[in-house]
């Protein structure tokens, strides 16, 4: 999945697993950037009597780099704080829960935010409220109007959101980790020597109907980009953007208290800048790692951009299917159009009237050039689809980011570094056969976006 | 982030307790030398540092005798000790958000007498 319990130490701690993260010029209100970063992967919206809920001792941030090396100018952090009201009985609610204040919502969570900026922090709110879990019609019955409430407007034009909502990653998780097998593409898989596809089949989104928490902040571009940033050419226009989740270093089970003692410094245990970077990108040894430290320090693994393991496997996966793409792979090229778009930005001069380069630092960040104005015809595919207000400048929540990196590694995108080179007609094609449509709680056009969290009467079902 | 630009929580009734906490060897040997309990991770022996001589901000130069309210505020954390390497006294404290390394041969040594 994009980030979703992608490193062995984070798949055992959901609560500061990262999963997605977001960043667009607001479509509704051009000003500002919205920031979505997901934590809290594959929620099963029945999942009670415990319902879903941030980390209390979790530091989760979102970061953003505005100069280019890789290193936060300001950064974004929440902290929450989980309340009972009434702790002799087991139910998460004792009746309808009609607004965030509800008396009858028993176990509730708050949050506070904070900024950092140059290295002094503000707080922009001490308590928020986030809304709860939609658990279904008798507990929840106007759950968009609960999720509307805790959509807080802060000063300064600052709207923050922090709680469930409906997963908007599209992805055959199903199929892609039985060896990188893509339904639409499946009898032209190897099949390891087997007869087991005869035929295509239509892709199966293994994310749909399941939640995430969400911590989404829309913020004026004017605090976010440097003095004076001013068109798309302009450097100073370009972010980049990422999300950490960081723990105190020590964790103590105290069996007299029954609860855990953290403490200590924290340090980060998540990051996730670009979607599937330590998914697919990073081997497996090395992921715990990469997770530990910051964008600035990727050239540590620079190779495995330059030669990505996905694009060399293609080929044998799916033998006469990409001819071009295994002359690459045997090459040894390095591959320059992965390392732009994961680590440095494109360029001016690639992609007419389109640059998001933060300059030579090699840092996986979310890139955004928050001159280039909101689509008002949007193309999932983004770049690829011609859309620059899409991935990889920036995400938008409905981008089909899996197609689009998949056809990157395939090669589709090589020649905007090496124009000798031709991709293979089925490097245009690869997809796991998802559309935004696979996501049954449709996407929202105002903040915060993703749509609204699956209720548990009713999902599964 | 820097370690030292945390935050808060949201304000609640424990954040009175949530300011970094500091500890030191004094005040570390004399929770030993009181608790029965001497394991490596030394939260519980937390009890025993609440009286009203705590010592001051904990570094490998030395300690300050301190005392007042706003030390028995700090000596109310639970203080986690990681001995390293029982041999050399290498140690880790860690308290509220912070971590000081402590190289002590005499408390290690009291501390492992306890196990």
């Amino acid at each position: 999945m994009s980030s979703h319990r992608e490193a062995p130490e984070v798949s055992q701690d959901p609560v500061a697993d990262s999963t997605d993260l977001y960043a667009f010029v607001s479509p509704d209100r051009p000003d500002t950037v919205t920031l979505i970063a997901n934590y809290v992967p594959l929620q099963q919206p029945a999942g009670g009597p415990n319902f879903y809920e941030f980390g209390d001792d979790v530091l989760y941030e979102i970061h953003i780099d505005n100069n280019g090396d890789g290193r936060a100018d300001i950064t974004y952090q929440f902290r929450f704080r989980t309340e009972l009201r009434d702790r002799d009985t087991f139910l998460y609610n004792t009746g309808p829960i009609l607004s965030v204040h509800s008396t009858a919502w028993n176990r509730r969570q708050f949050y506070s935010v904070h900024r950092v900026r140059h290295g002094k922090r503000s707080t922009l709110a001490p308590r928020l409220a986030c809304p709860p879990c939609n658990i279904g019609p008798l507990s929840t019955p106007h759950y968009g109007r609960l999720a509307r409430e805790a959509t807080h407007h802060l000063a300064g034009g600052i709207r923050v959101f922090a709680g469930q909502r409906a997963e908007g990653f599209y992805v055959d998780l199903g199929s892609i980790f039985d060896l990188a097998n893509l339904r639409p593409f499946q009898n032209l898989h190897n099949m390891f020597g087997m007869d087991v596809f005869s035929g295509p089949a239509p892709g199966v989104n293994g994310a749909n109907r399941l939640n995430v928490h969400s911590i989404a902040i829309q913020v004026p571009k004017r605090d976010l980009v440097r003095a004076g940033a001013h068109g798309v050419t302009d450097e100073r226009s370009v972010i980049g953007v990422w999300t950490s989740a960081s723990r105190q270093r020590v964790r103590m089970w105290d069996a007299d208290r029954g609860e855990n003692i953290n403490s200590g410094p924290f340090r980060q245990v998540s990051r996730l800048g670009n979607p599937l970077v330590n998914e697919v990108v990073i081997p497996v040894g090395k992921k715990d790692f990469w997770n530990s430290l910051p964008p600035a320090d990727d050239k540590r693994f620079a190779e495995y951009f330059a030669h990505p393991e996905l694009s060399s496997l293609l080929p044998p996966l799916y033998p006469g299917v990409f001819p071009n793409l295994a002359k690459l792979v045997a090459s040894k090229k390095a591959r320059a159009d992965i390392e732009a778009i994961l680590l440095t930005g494109i360029p001016a001069g690639l992609i007419p009237g389109f640059q998001n380069s933060t300059g030579q630092v090699l840092a996986d960040m979310l890139r955004l050039n928050t001159a280039v104005k909101p689509s008002s015809s949007p193309n999932i595919l983004g770049l690829l689809g011609g859309d620059l207000a899409g991935f990889p400048n920036g995400r938008r929540v409905f981008d089909d980011v899996v197609t689009v990196e998949l056809r990157a590694l395939a090669g589709v995108t090589f020649p905007l570094v090496d124009s000798s080179f031709t991709p293979d007609a089925a490097a245009s094609k690869v997809t796991d056969g998802l559309t935004p449509a696979s996501v049954k709680a449709p996407f929202l056009d105002v903040f915060p976006y993703l749509g609204v969290a699956y209720d548990g009467y009713h999902n599964p079902s | 982030m820097p370690a030292e630009n945390l935050p808060p929580g949201p304000a609640g009734p424990a954040d009175a307790g949530d300011q970094l906490a500091e500890v030191s060897r004094r005040s570390l040997l004399r929770g030993a030398a009181g608790a029965g309990a001497a394991g490596l991770a030394a939260s519980s022996l937390i009890g025993a540092f609440a009286g009203p001589a705590l010592a001051g901000p904990a570094h490998q130069g030395g300690s300050r005798p301190q005392s007042g309210p706003e030390h028995d505020g700090r000596a109310r954390q639970d203080v986690i000790v990681h001995l390293r390497d029982s041999r050399s006294g290498e140690m880790d404290i860690f308290a509220g958000t912070s971590h000081t390394k402590v190289r002590d041969r005499e408390l290690a040594a009291r501390l492992v007498s306890e196990l």
